[in-house]
């Protein structure tokens, strides 16, 4: 086995140590192994990795994450109460931070300082490197991780307030790779929201491991609003055991090049998931949504909606794949996704997939690519509403169809809907 | 207010409609627009207020003094032109208030007037929900999504109320209303009767007229208005049908 041409800028910069060691050389080498995905692999055929190629920015994050000010994260500050955690370039910010009290049972705090203290947490934060195969990005992850964040609920824990994750970068030319831990005992209760955002040209590479006791509920709300010439990939991997319910929430506006990709599996009877995004790009953005949720136990409950709205000469990808194996039945899977297409140069693949191996099952997906709806839009302008803000109100009501998904949080669609209408006031 | 000559239209992707209107709609006058499926009624309502899909190919329309067709469909509106659809558009997602205010307040920004907040526009709005006999939640559901065919057209006489225009063009506004219904639009209308604003009415049958009464009359036919009168022509034409008027009235 020979390591990828690719990957050697990486050696150089990997120098592992301590207690995670051997995870982290047996990760890296894996990522040698590996290389960048390339086009011939199904996963990455849509993506263009030609930005994170020409820029090859400095393998790991700096050593200690620059004094930002609040007035940079401001924008991105969830407006209720918040157990607020800050990273900026990849590291810990203290200063920004407030976790505030919390409550018993509850473990909040950076990836590198958690790992240091709880030696049970810092080993599953590496349980699995290569989480679920051909994952070259979550193995360098795996190797190179400076920090993140660890949220740990004892058994039949509510946390109230959610759990507000900032990610701030902009040391230029650098990559950060974070690595995120959710970790909800039996029955225990919690909403987490994060928010990636900076400024100028990097490279950020998170992982979240999601792990969900019996009974467990996680909200877990993403917006990628990267800088504009920034890289993103965040991959989460969720693990449900019975009864458990995870719902996520992936906004995409910012960054070059992004990517998403989420992984859940049941472990358990009678869990459910929904996975819901929108994604809103301009310019010469492309951003993936990758989806893959494995019905592995019988009785679990998948809806899944995704959204975008592609202008300019944008490009956005949605891959959705739902498997079924032979001994889940009663599983009930839905997906769903629609593209609106506001210009001739804008460009969208989408691949909704379901592989169902049961017969017992209701099942069913779909993909629509249009563009806003003509009698409509005269509908508004017949009332005097100008046309430009007609589109918007067409747009925005596009992209809450995905947010009021979103049921029991007013608060949380409020503020995704914000950044929506944010998005909708920028000019390129 | 309105000068309409020598209108011809057609569908953008072919067929010429309307062959050579002529009609002068002043302030304070309502206006009834007669004539079978196929002459060209809706398509004239269409054309005035702006919709995409057609072109005129000769003719002209003076409103107030501006040239109408120059103008885009919002600019009409904001100019004070309002068109009831025969068939309103159902918009998931876009909050009928939101909408309403949207709306309300682009024509008072264009007009140098202060735009009404939240507080001010609710109030505005109940008022007139209550002449209409519309209940409030209405406000917020979603544009004409799950409404009946009657609430859609109470719902468009009702933003004919809140936005106050000069010419109100209805198209159709009687198709598809029992009995009851059909009384409270007619009621909203009339209570918007007044002698700085025209209504021009679009119908194919004459019950309409039993409740707001026009006039004018003007009958439609192959494209162009075969006749006019006041509202005793109406009446003649329920007699006697549009048979009366050719072949391509039929």
């Amino acid at each position: 086995m020979s390591a990828k041409p690719e990957t050697a800028p990486y050696r150089a910069a990997f120098a592992p140590a301590g207690a995670l060691a051997d995870k982290r050389r047996e990760a890296f080498a894996r990522f040698e192994e590996l290389g960048f995905p390339t086009r011939r692999d199904e996963a990455w055929r849509f993506t263009n990795l030609r930005p994170l190629q020409e820029f090859s920015p400095h393998p790991s994050s700096p050593q200690r994450g620059a004094g930002r000010s609040e007035g940079a994260i401001a924008p991105y500050l969830f407006a209720g109460e918040t157990h607020r955690i800050v990273v900026v370039n990849g590291r810990f910010a203290p200063t920004l931070s407030k976790p505030g009290s919390l409550p018993k049972g509850v473990t909040l705090g950076s990836a590198a300082e958690v790992a240091a203290s709880h030696p049970a947490l810092a080993a599953r934060l590496l349980d699995q490197t290569d989480t679920v195969g051909g994952q070259a990005f979550a193995s360098l992850n795996a190797a190179l991780f400076a920090d993140g964040f660890v949220l740990a609920l004892d058994p039949g824990v509510a946390l109230d307030k959610p759990v507000e994750i900032i990610h701030w970068g902009d040391a230029a030319e650098n990559s950060f790779h974070l690595r995120n831990l959710i970790q909800l005992g039996a029955g225990s209760r919690a909403t987490v929201i994060e928010s990636y955002a900076g400024s100028g040209r990097y490279w950020t590479n998170a992982v979240a491991i999601a792990d969900l006791a019996a009974g467990a509920a996680l909200r877990h709300v993403k917006l990628q609003d990267e800088a504009s010439d920034a890289i993103h990939f965040g991959h989460v991997r969720a693990r449900l055991a019975a009864d458990a319910r995870y719902e996520s929430f992936v906004l995409t506006l910012g960054g070059r090049l992004s990517r998403h990709d989420s992984f859940a599996t049941f472990a358990g009877e009678g869990a459910a998931c929904g996975l819901f995004g929108a994604y809103l790009l301009k310019g010469e953005q492309e951003a993936t949504n990758a989806t893959f949720v494995d019905h592995a136990v019988p009785k679990c409950t998948t809806n899944e909606v995704f959204k975008g709205v592609v202008d300019e000469r944008a490009h956005g990808v949605f891959l959705g794949k739902i498997a079924v194996r032979p001994q889940a039945q009663k599983t009930d899977a839905h997906q769903l996704n629609k593209n609106l297409l506001l210009s001739p140069r804008a460009n969208v693949d989408t691949k909704p997939e379901l592989e169902i191996l049961a017969d017992d099952v209701k099942c069913s997906h779909g993909a629509t690519v249009g563009d806003l709806d003509e009698t409509a839009l005269f509908y508004l302008e017949s009332r005097g509403i100008p046309a430009d803000e007609a589109r918007r109100m067409l747009i925005e009501a596009f992209a809450a169809d995905a947010i009021d998904r979103i049921e029991d949080d007013t608060a949380l669609r409020v503020h995704l809907l914000a950044h929506v209408q944010r998005w909708l006031g920028r000019k390129e | 207010m309105l000068e309409i000559k020598n209108l011809h239209a057609k569908l953008s992707e072919g067929r010429e409609i309307l062959k050579g209107i002529d009609l002068s709609v002043k302030a304070g006058e309502v206006h009834a627009i007669m004539g079978p499926n196929g002459s060209g009624k809706s398509t004239l309502a269409s054309v005035l207020s702006g919709k995409p899909g057609y072109e005129v190919t000769e003719g002209r329309v003076s409103y107030q003094g501006k040239d109408l067709l120059a103008l885009s469909a919002d600019e009409r509106a904001r100019e004070g032109i309002f068109l009831a659809f025969q068939y309103p558009v159902e918009i998931p997602g876009v909050n009928n208030m939101y909408f309403l205010r949207a709306a309300l307040n682009a024509g008072r920004r264009h007009r140098g007037e202060a735009e009404l907040d939240a507080g001010q526009f609710l109030k505005a709005v109940r008022a007139k929900l209550k002449e209409l006999e519309i209940g409030e939640d209405l406000l917020q559901r979603a544009v004409n999504v799950g409404f009946s065919g009657g609430e859609k057209k109470r719902n468009e006489i009702f933003q004919m109320a809140m936005l106050e225009p000069k010419l109100a063009l209805l198209d159709e506004t009687d198709s598809g209303l029992d009995i009851d219904a059909l009384r409270l639009v007619s009621k909203g209308v009339n209570a918007q009767r007044a002698p700085d604003r025209a209504i021009v009415m679009i119908t194919h049958y004459q019950r309409l007229l039993d409740y707001i009464e026009p006039d004018h009359v003007h009958v439609l036919s192959g494209g162009k208005i075969v006749r006019s009168g006041d509202k005793s022509l109406a009446t003649e034409l329920e007699k006697h049908g549009y048979a009366m008027f050719g072949d391509a009235a039929a």
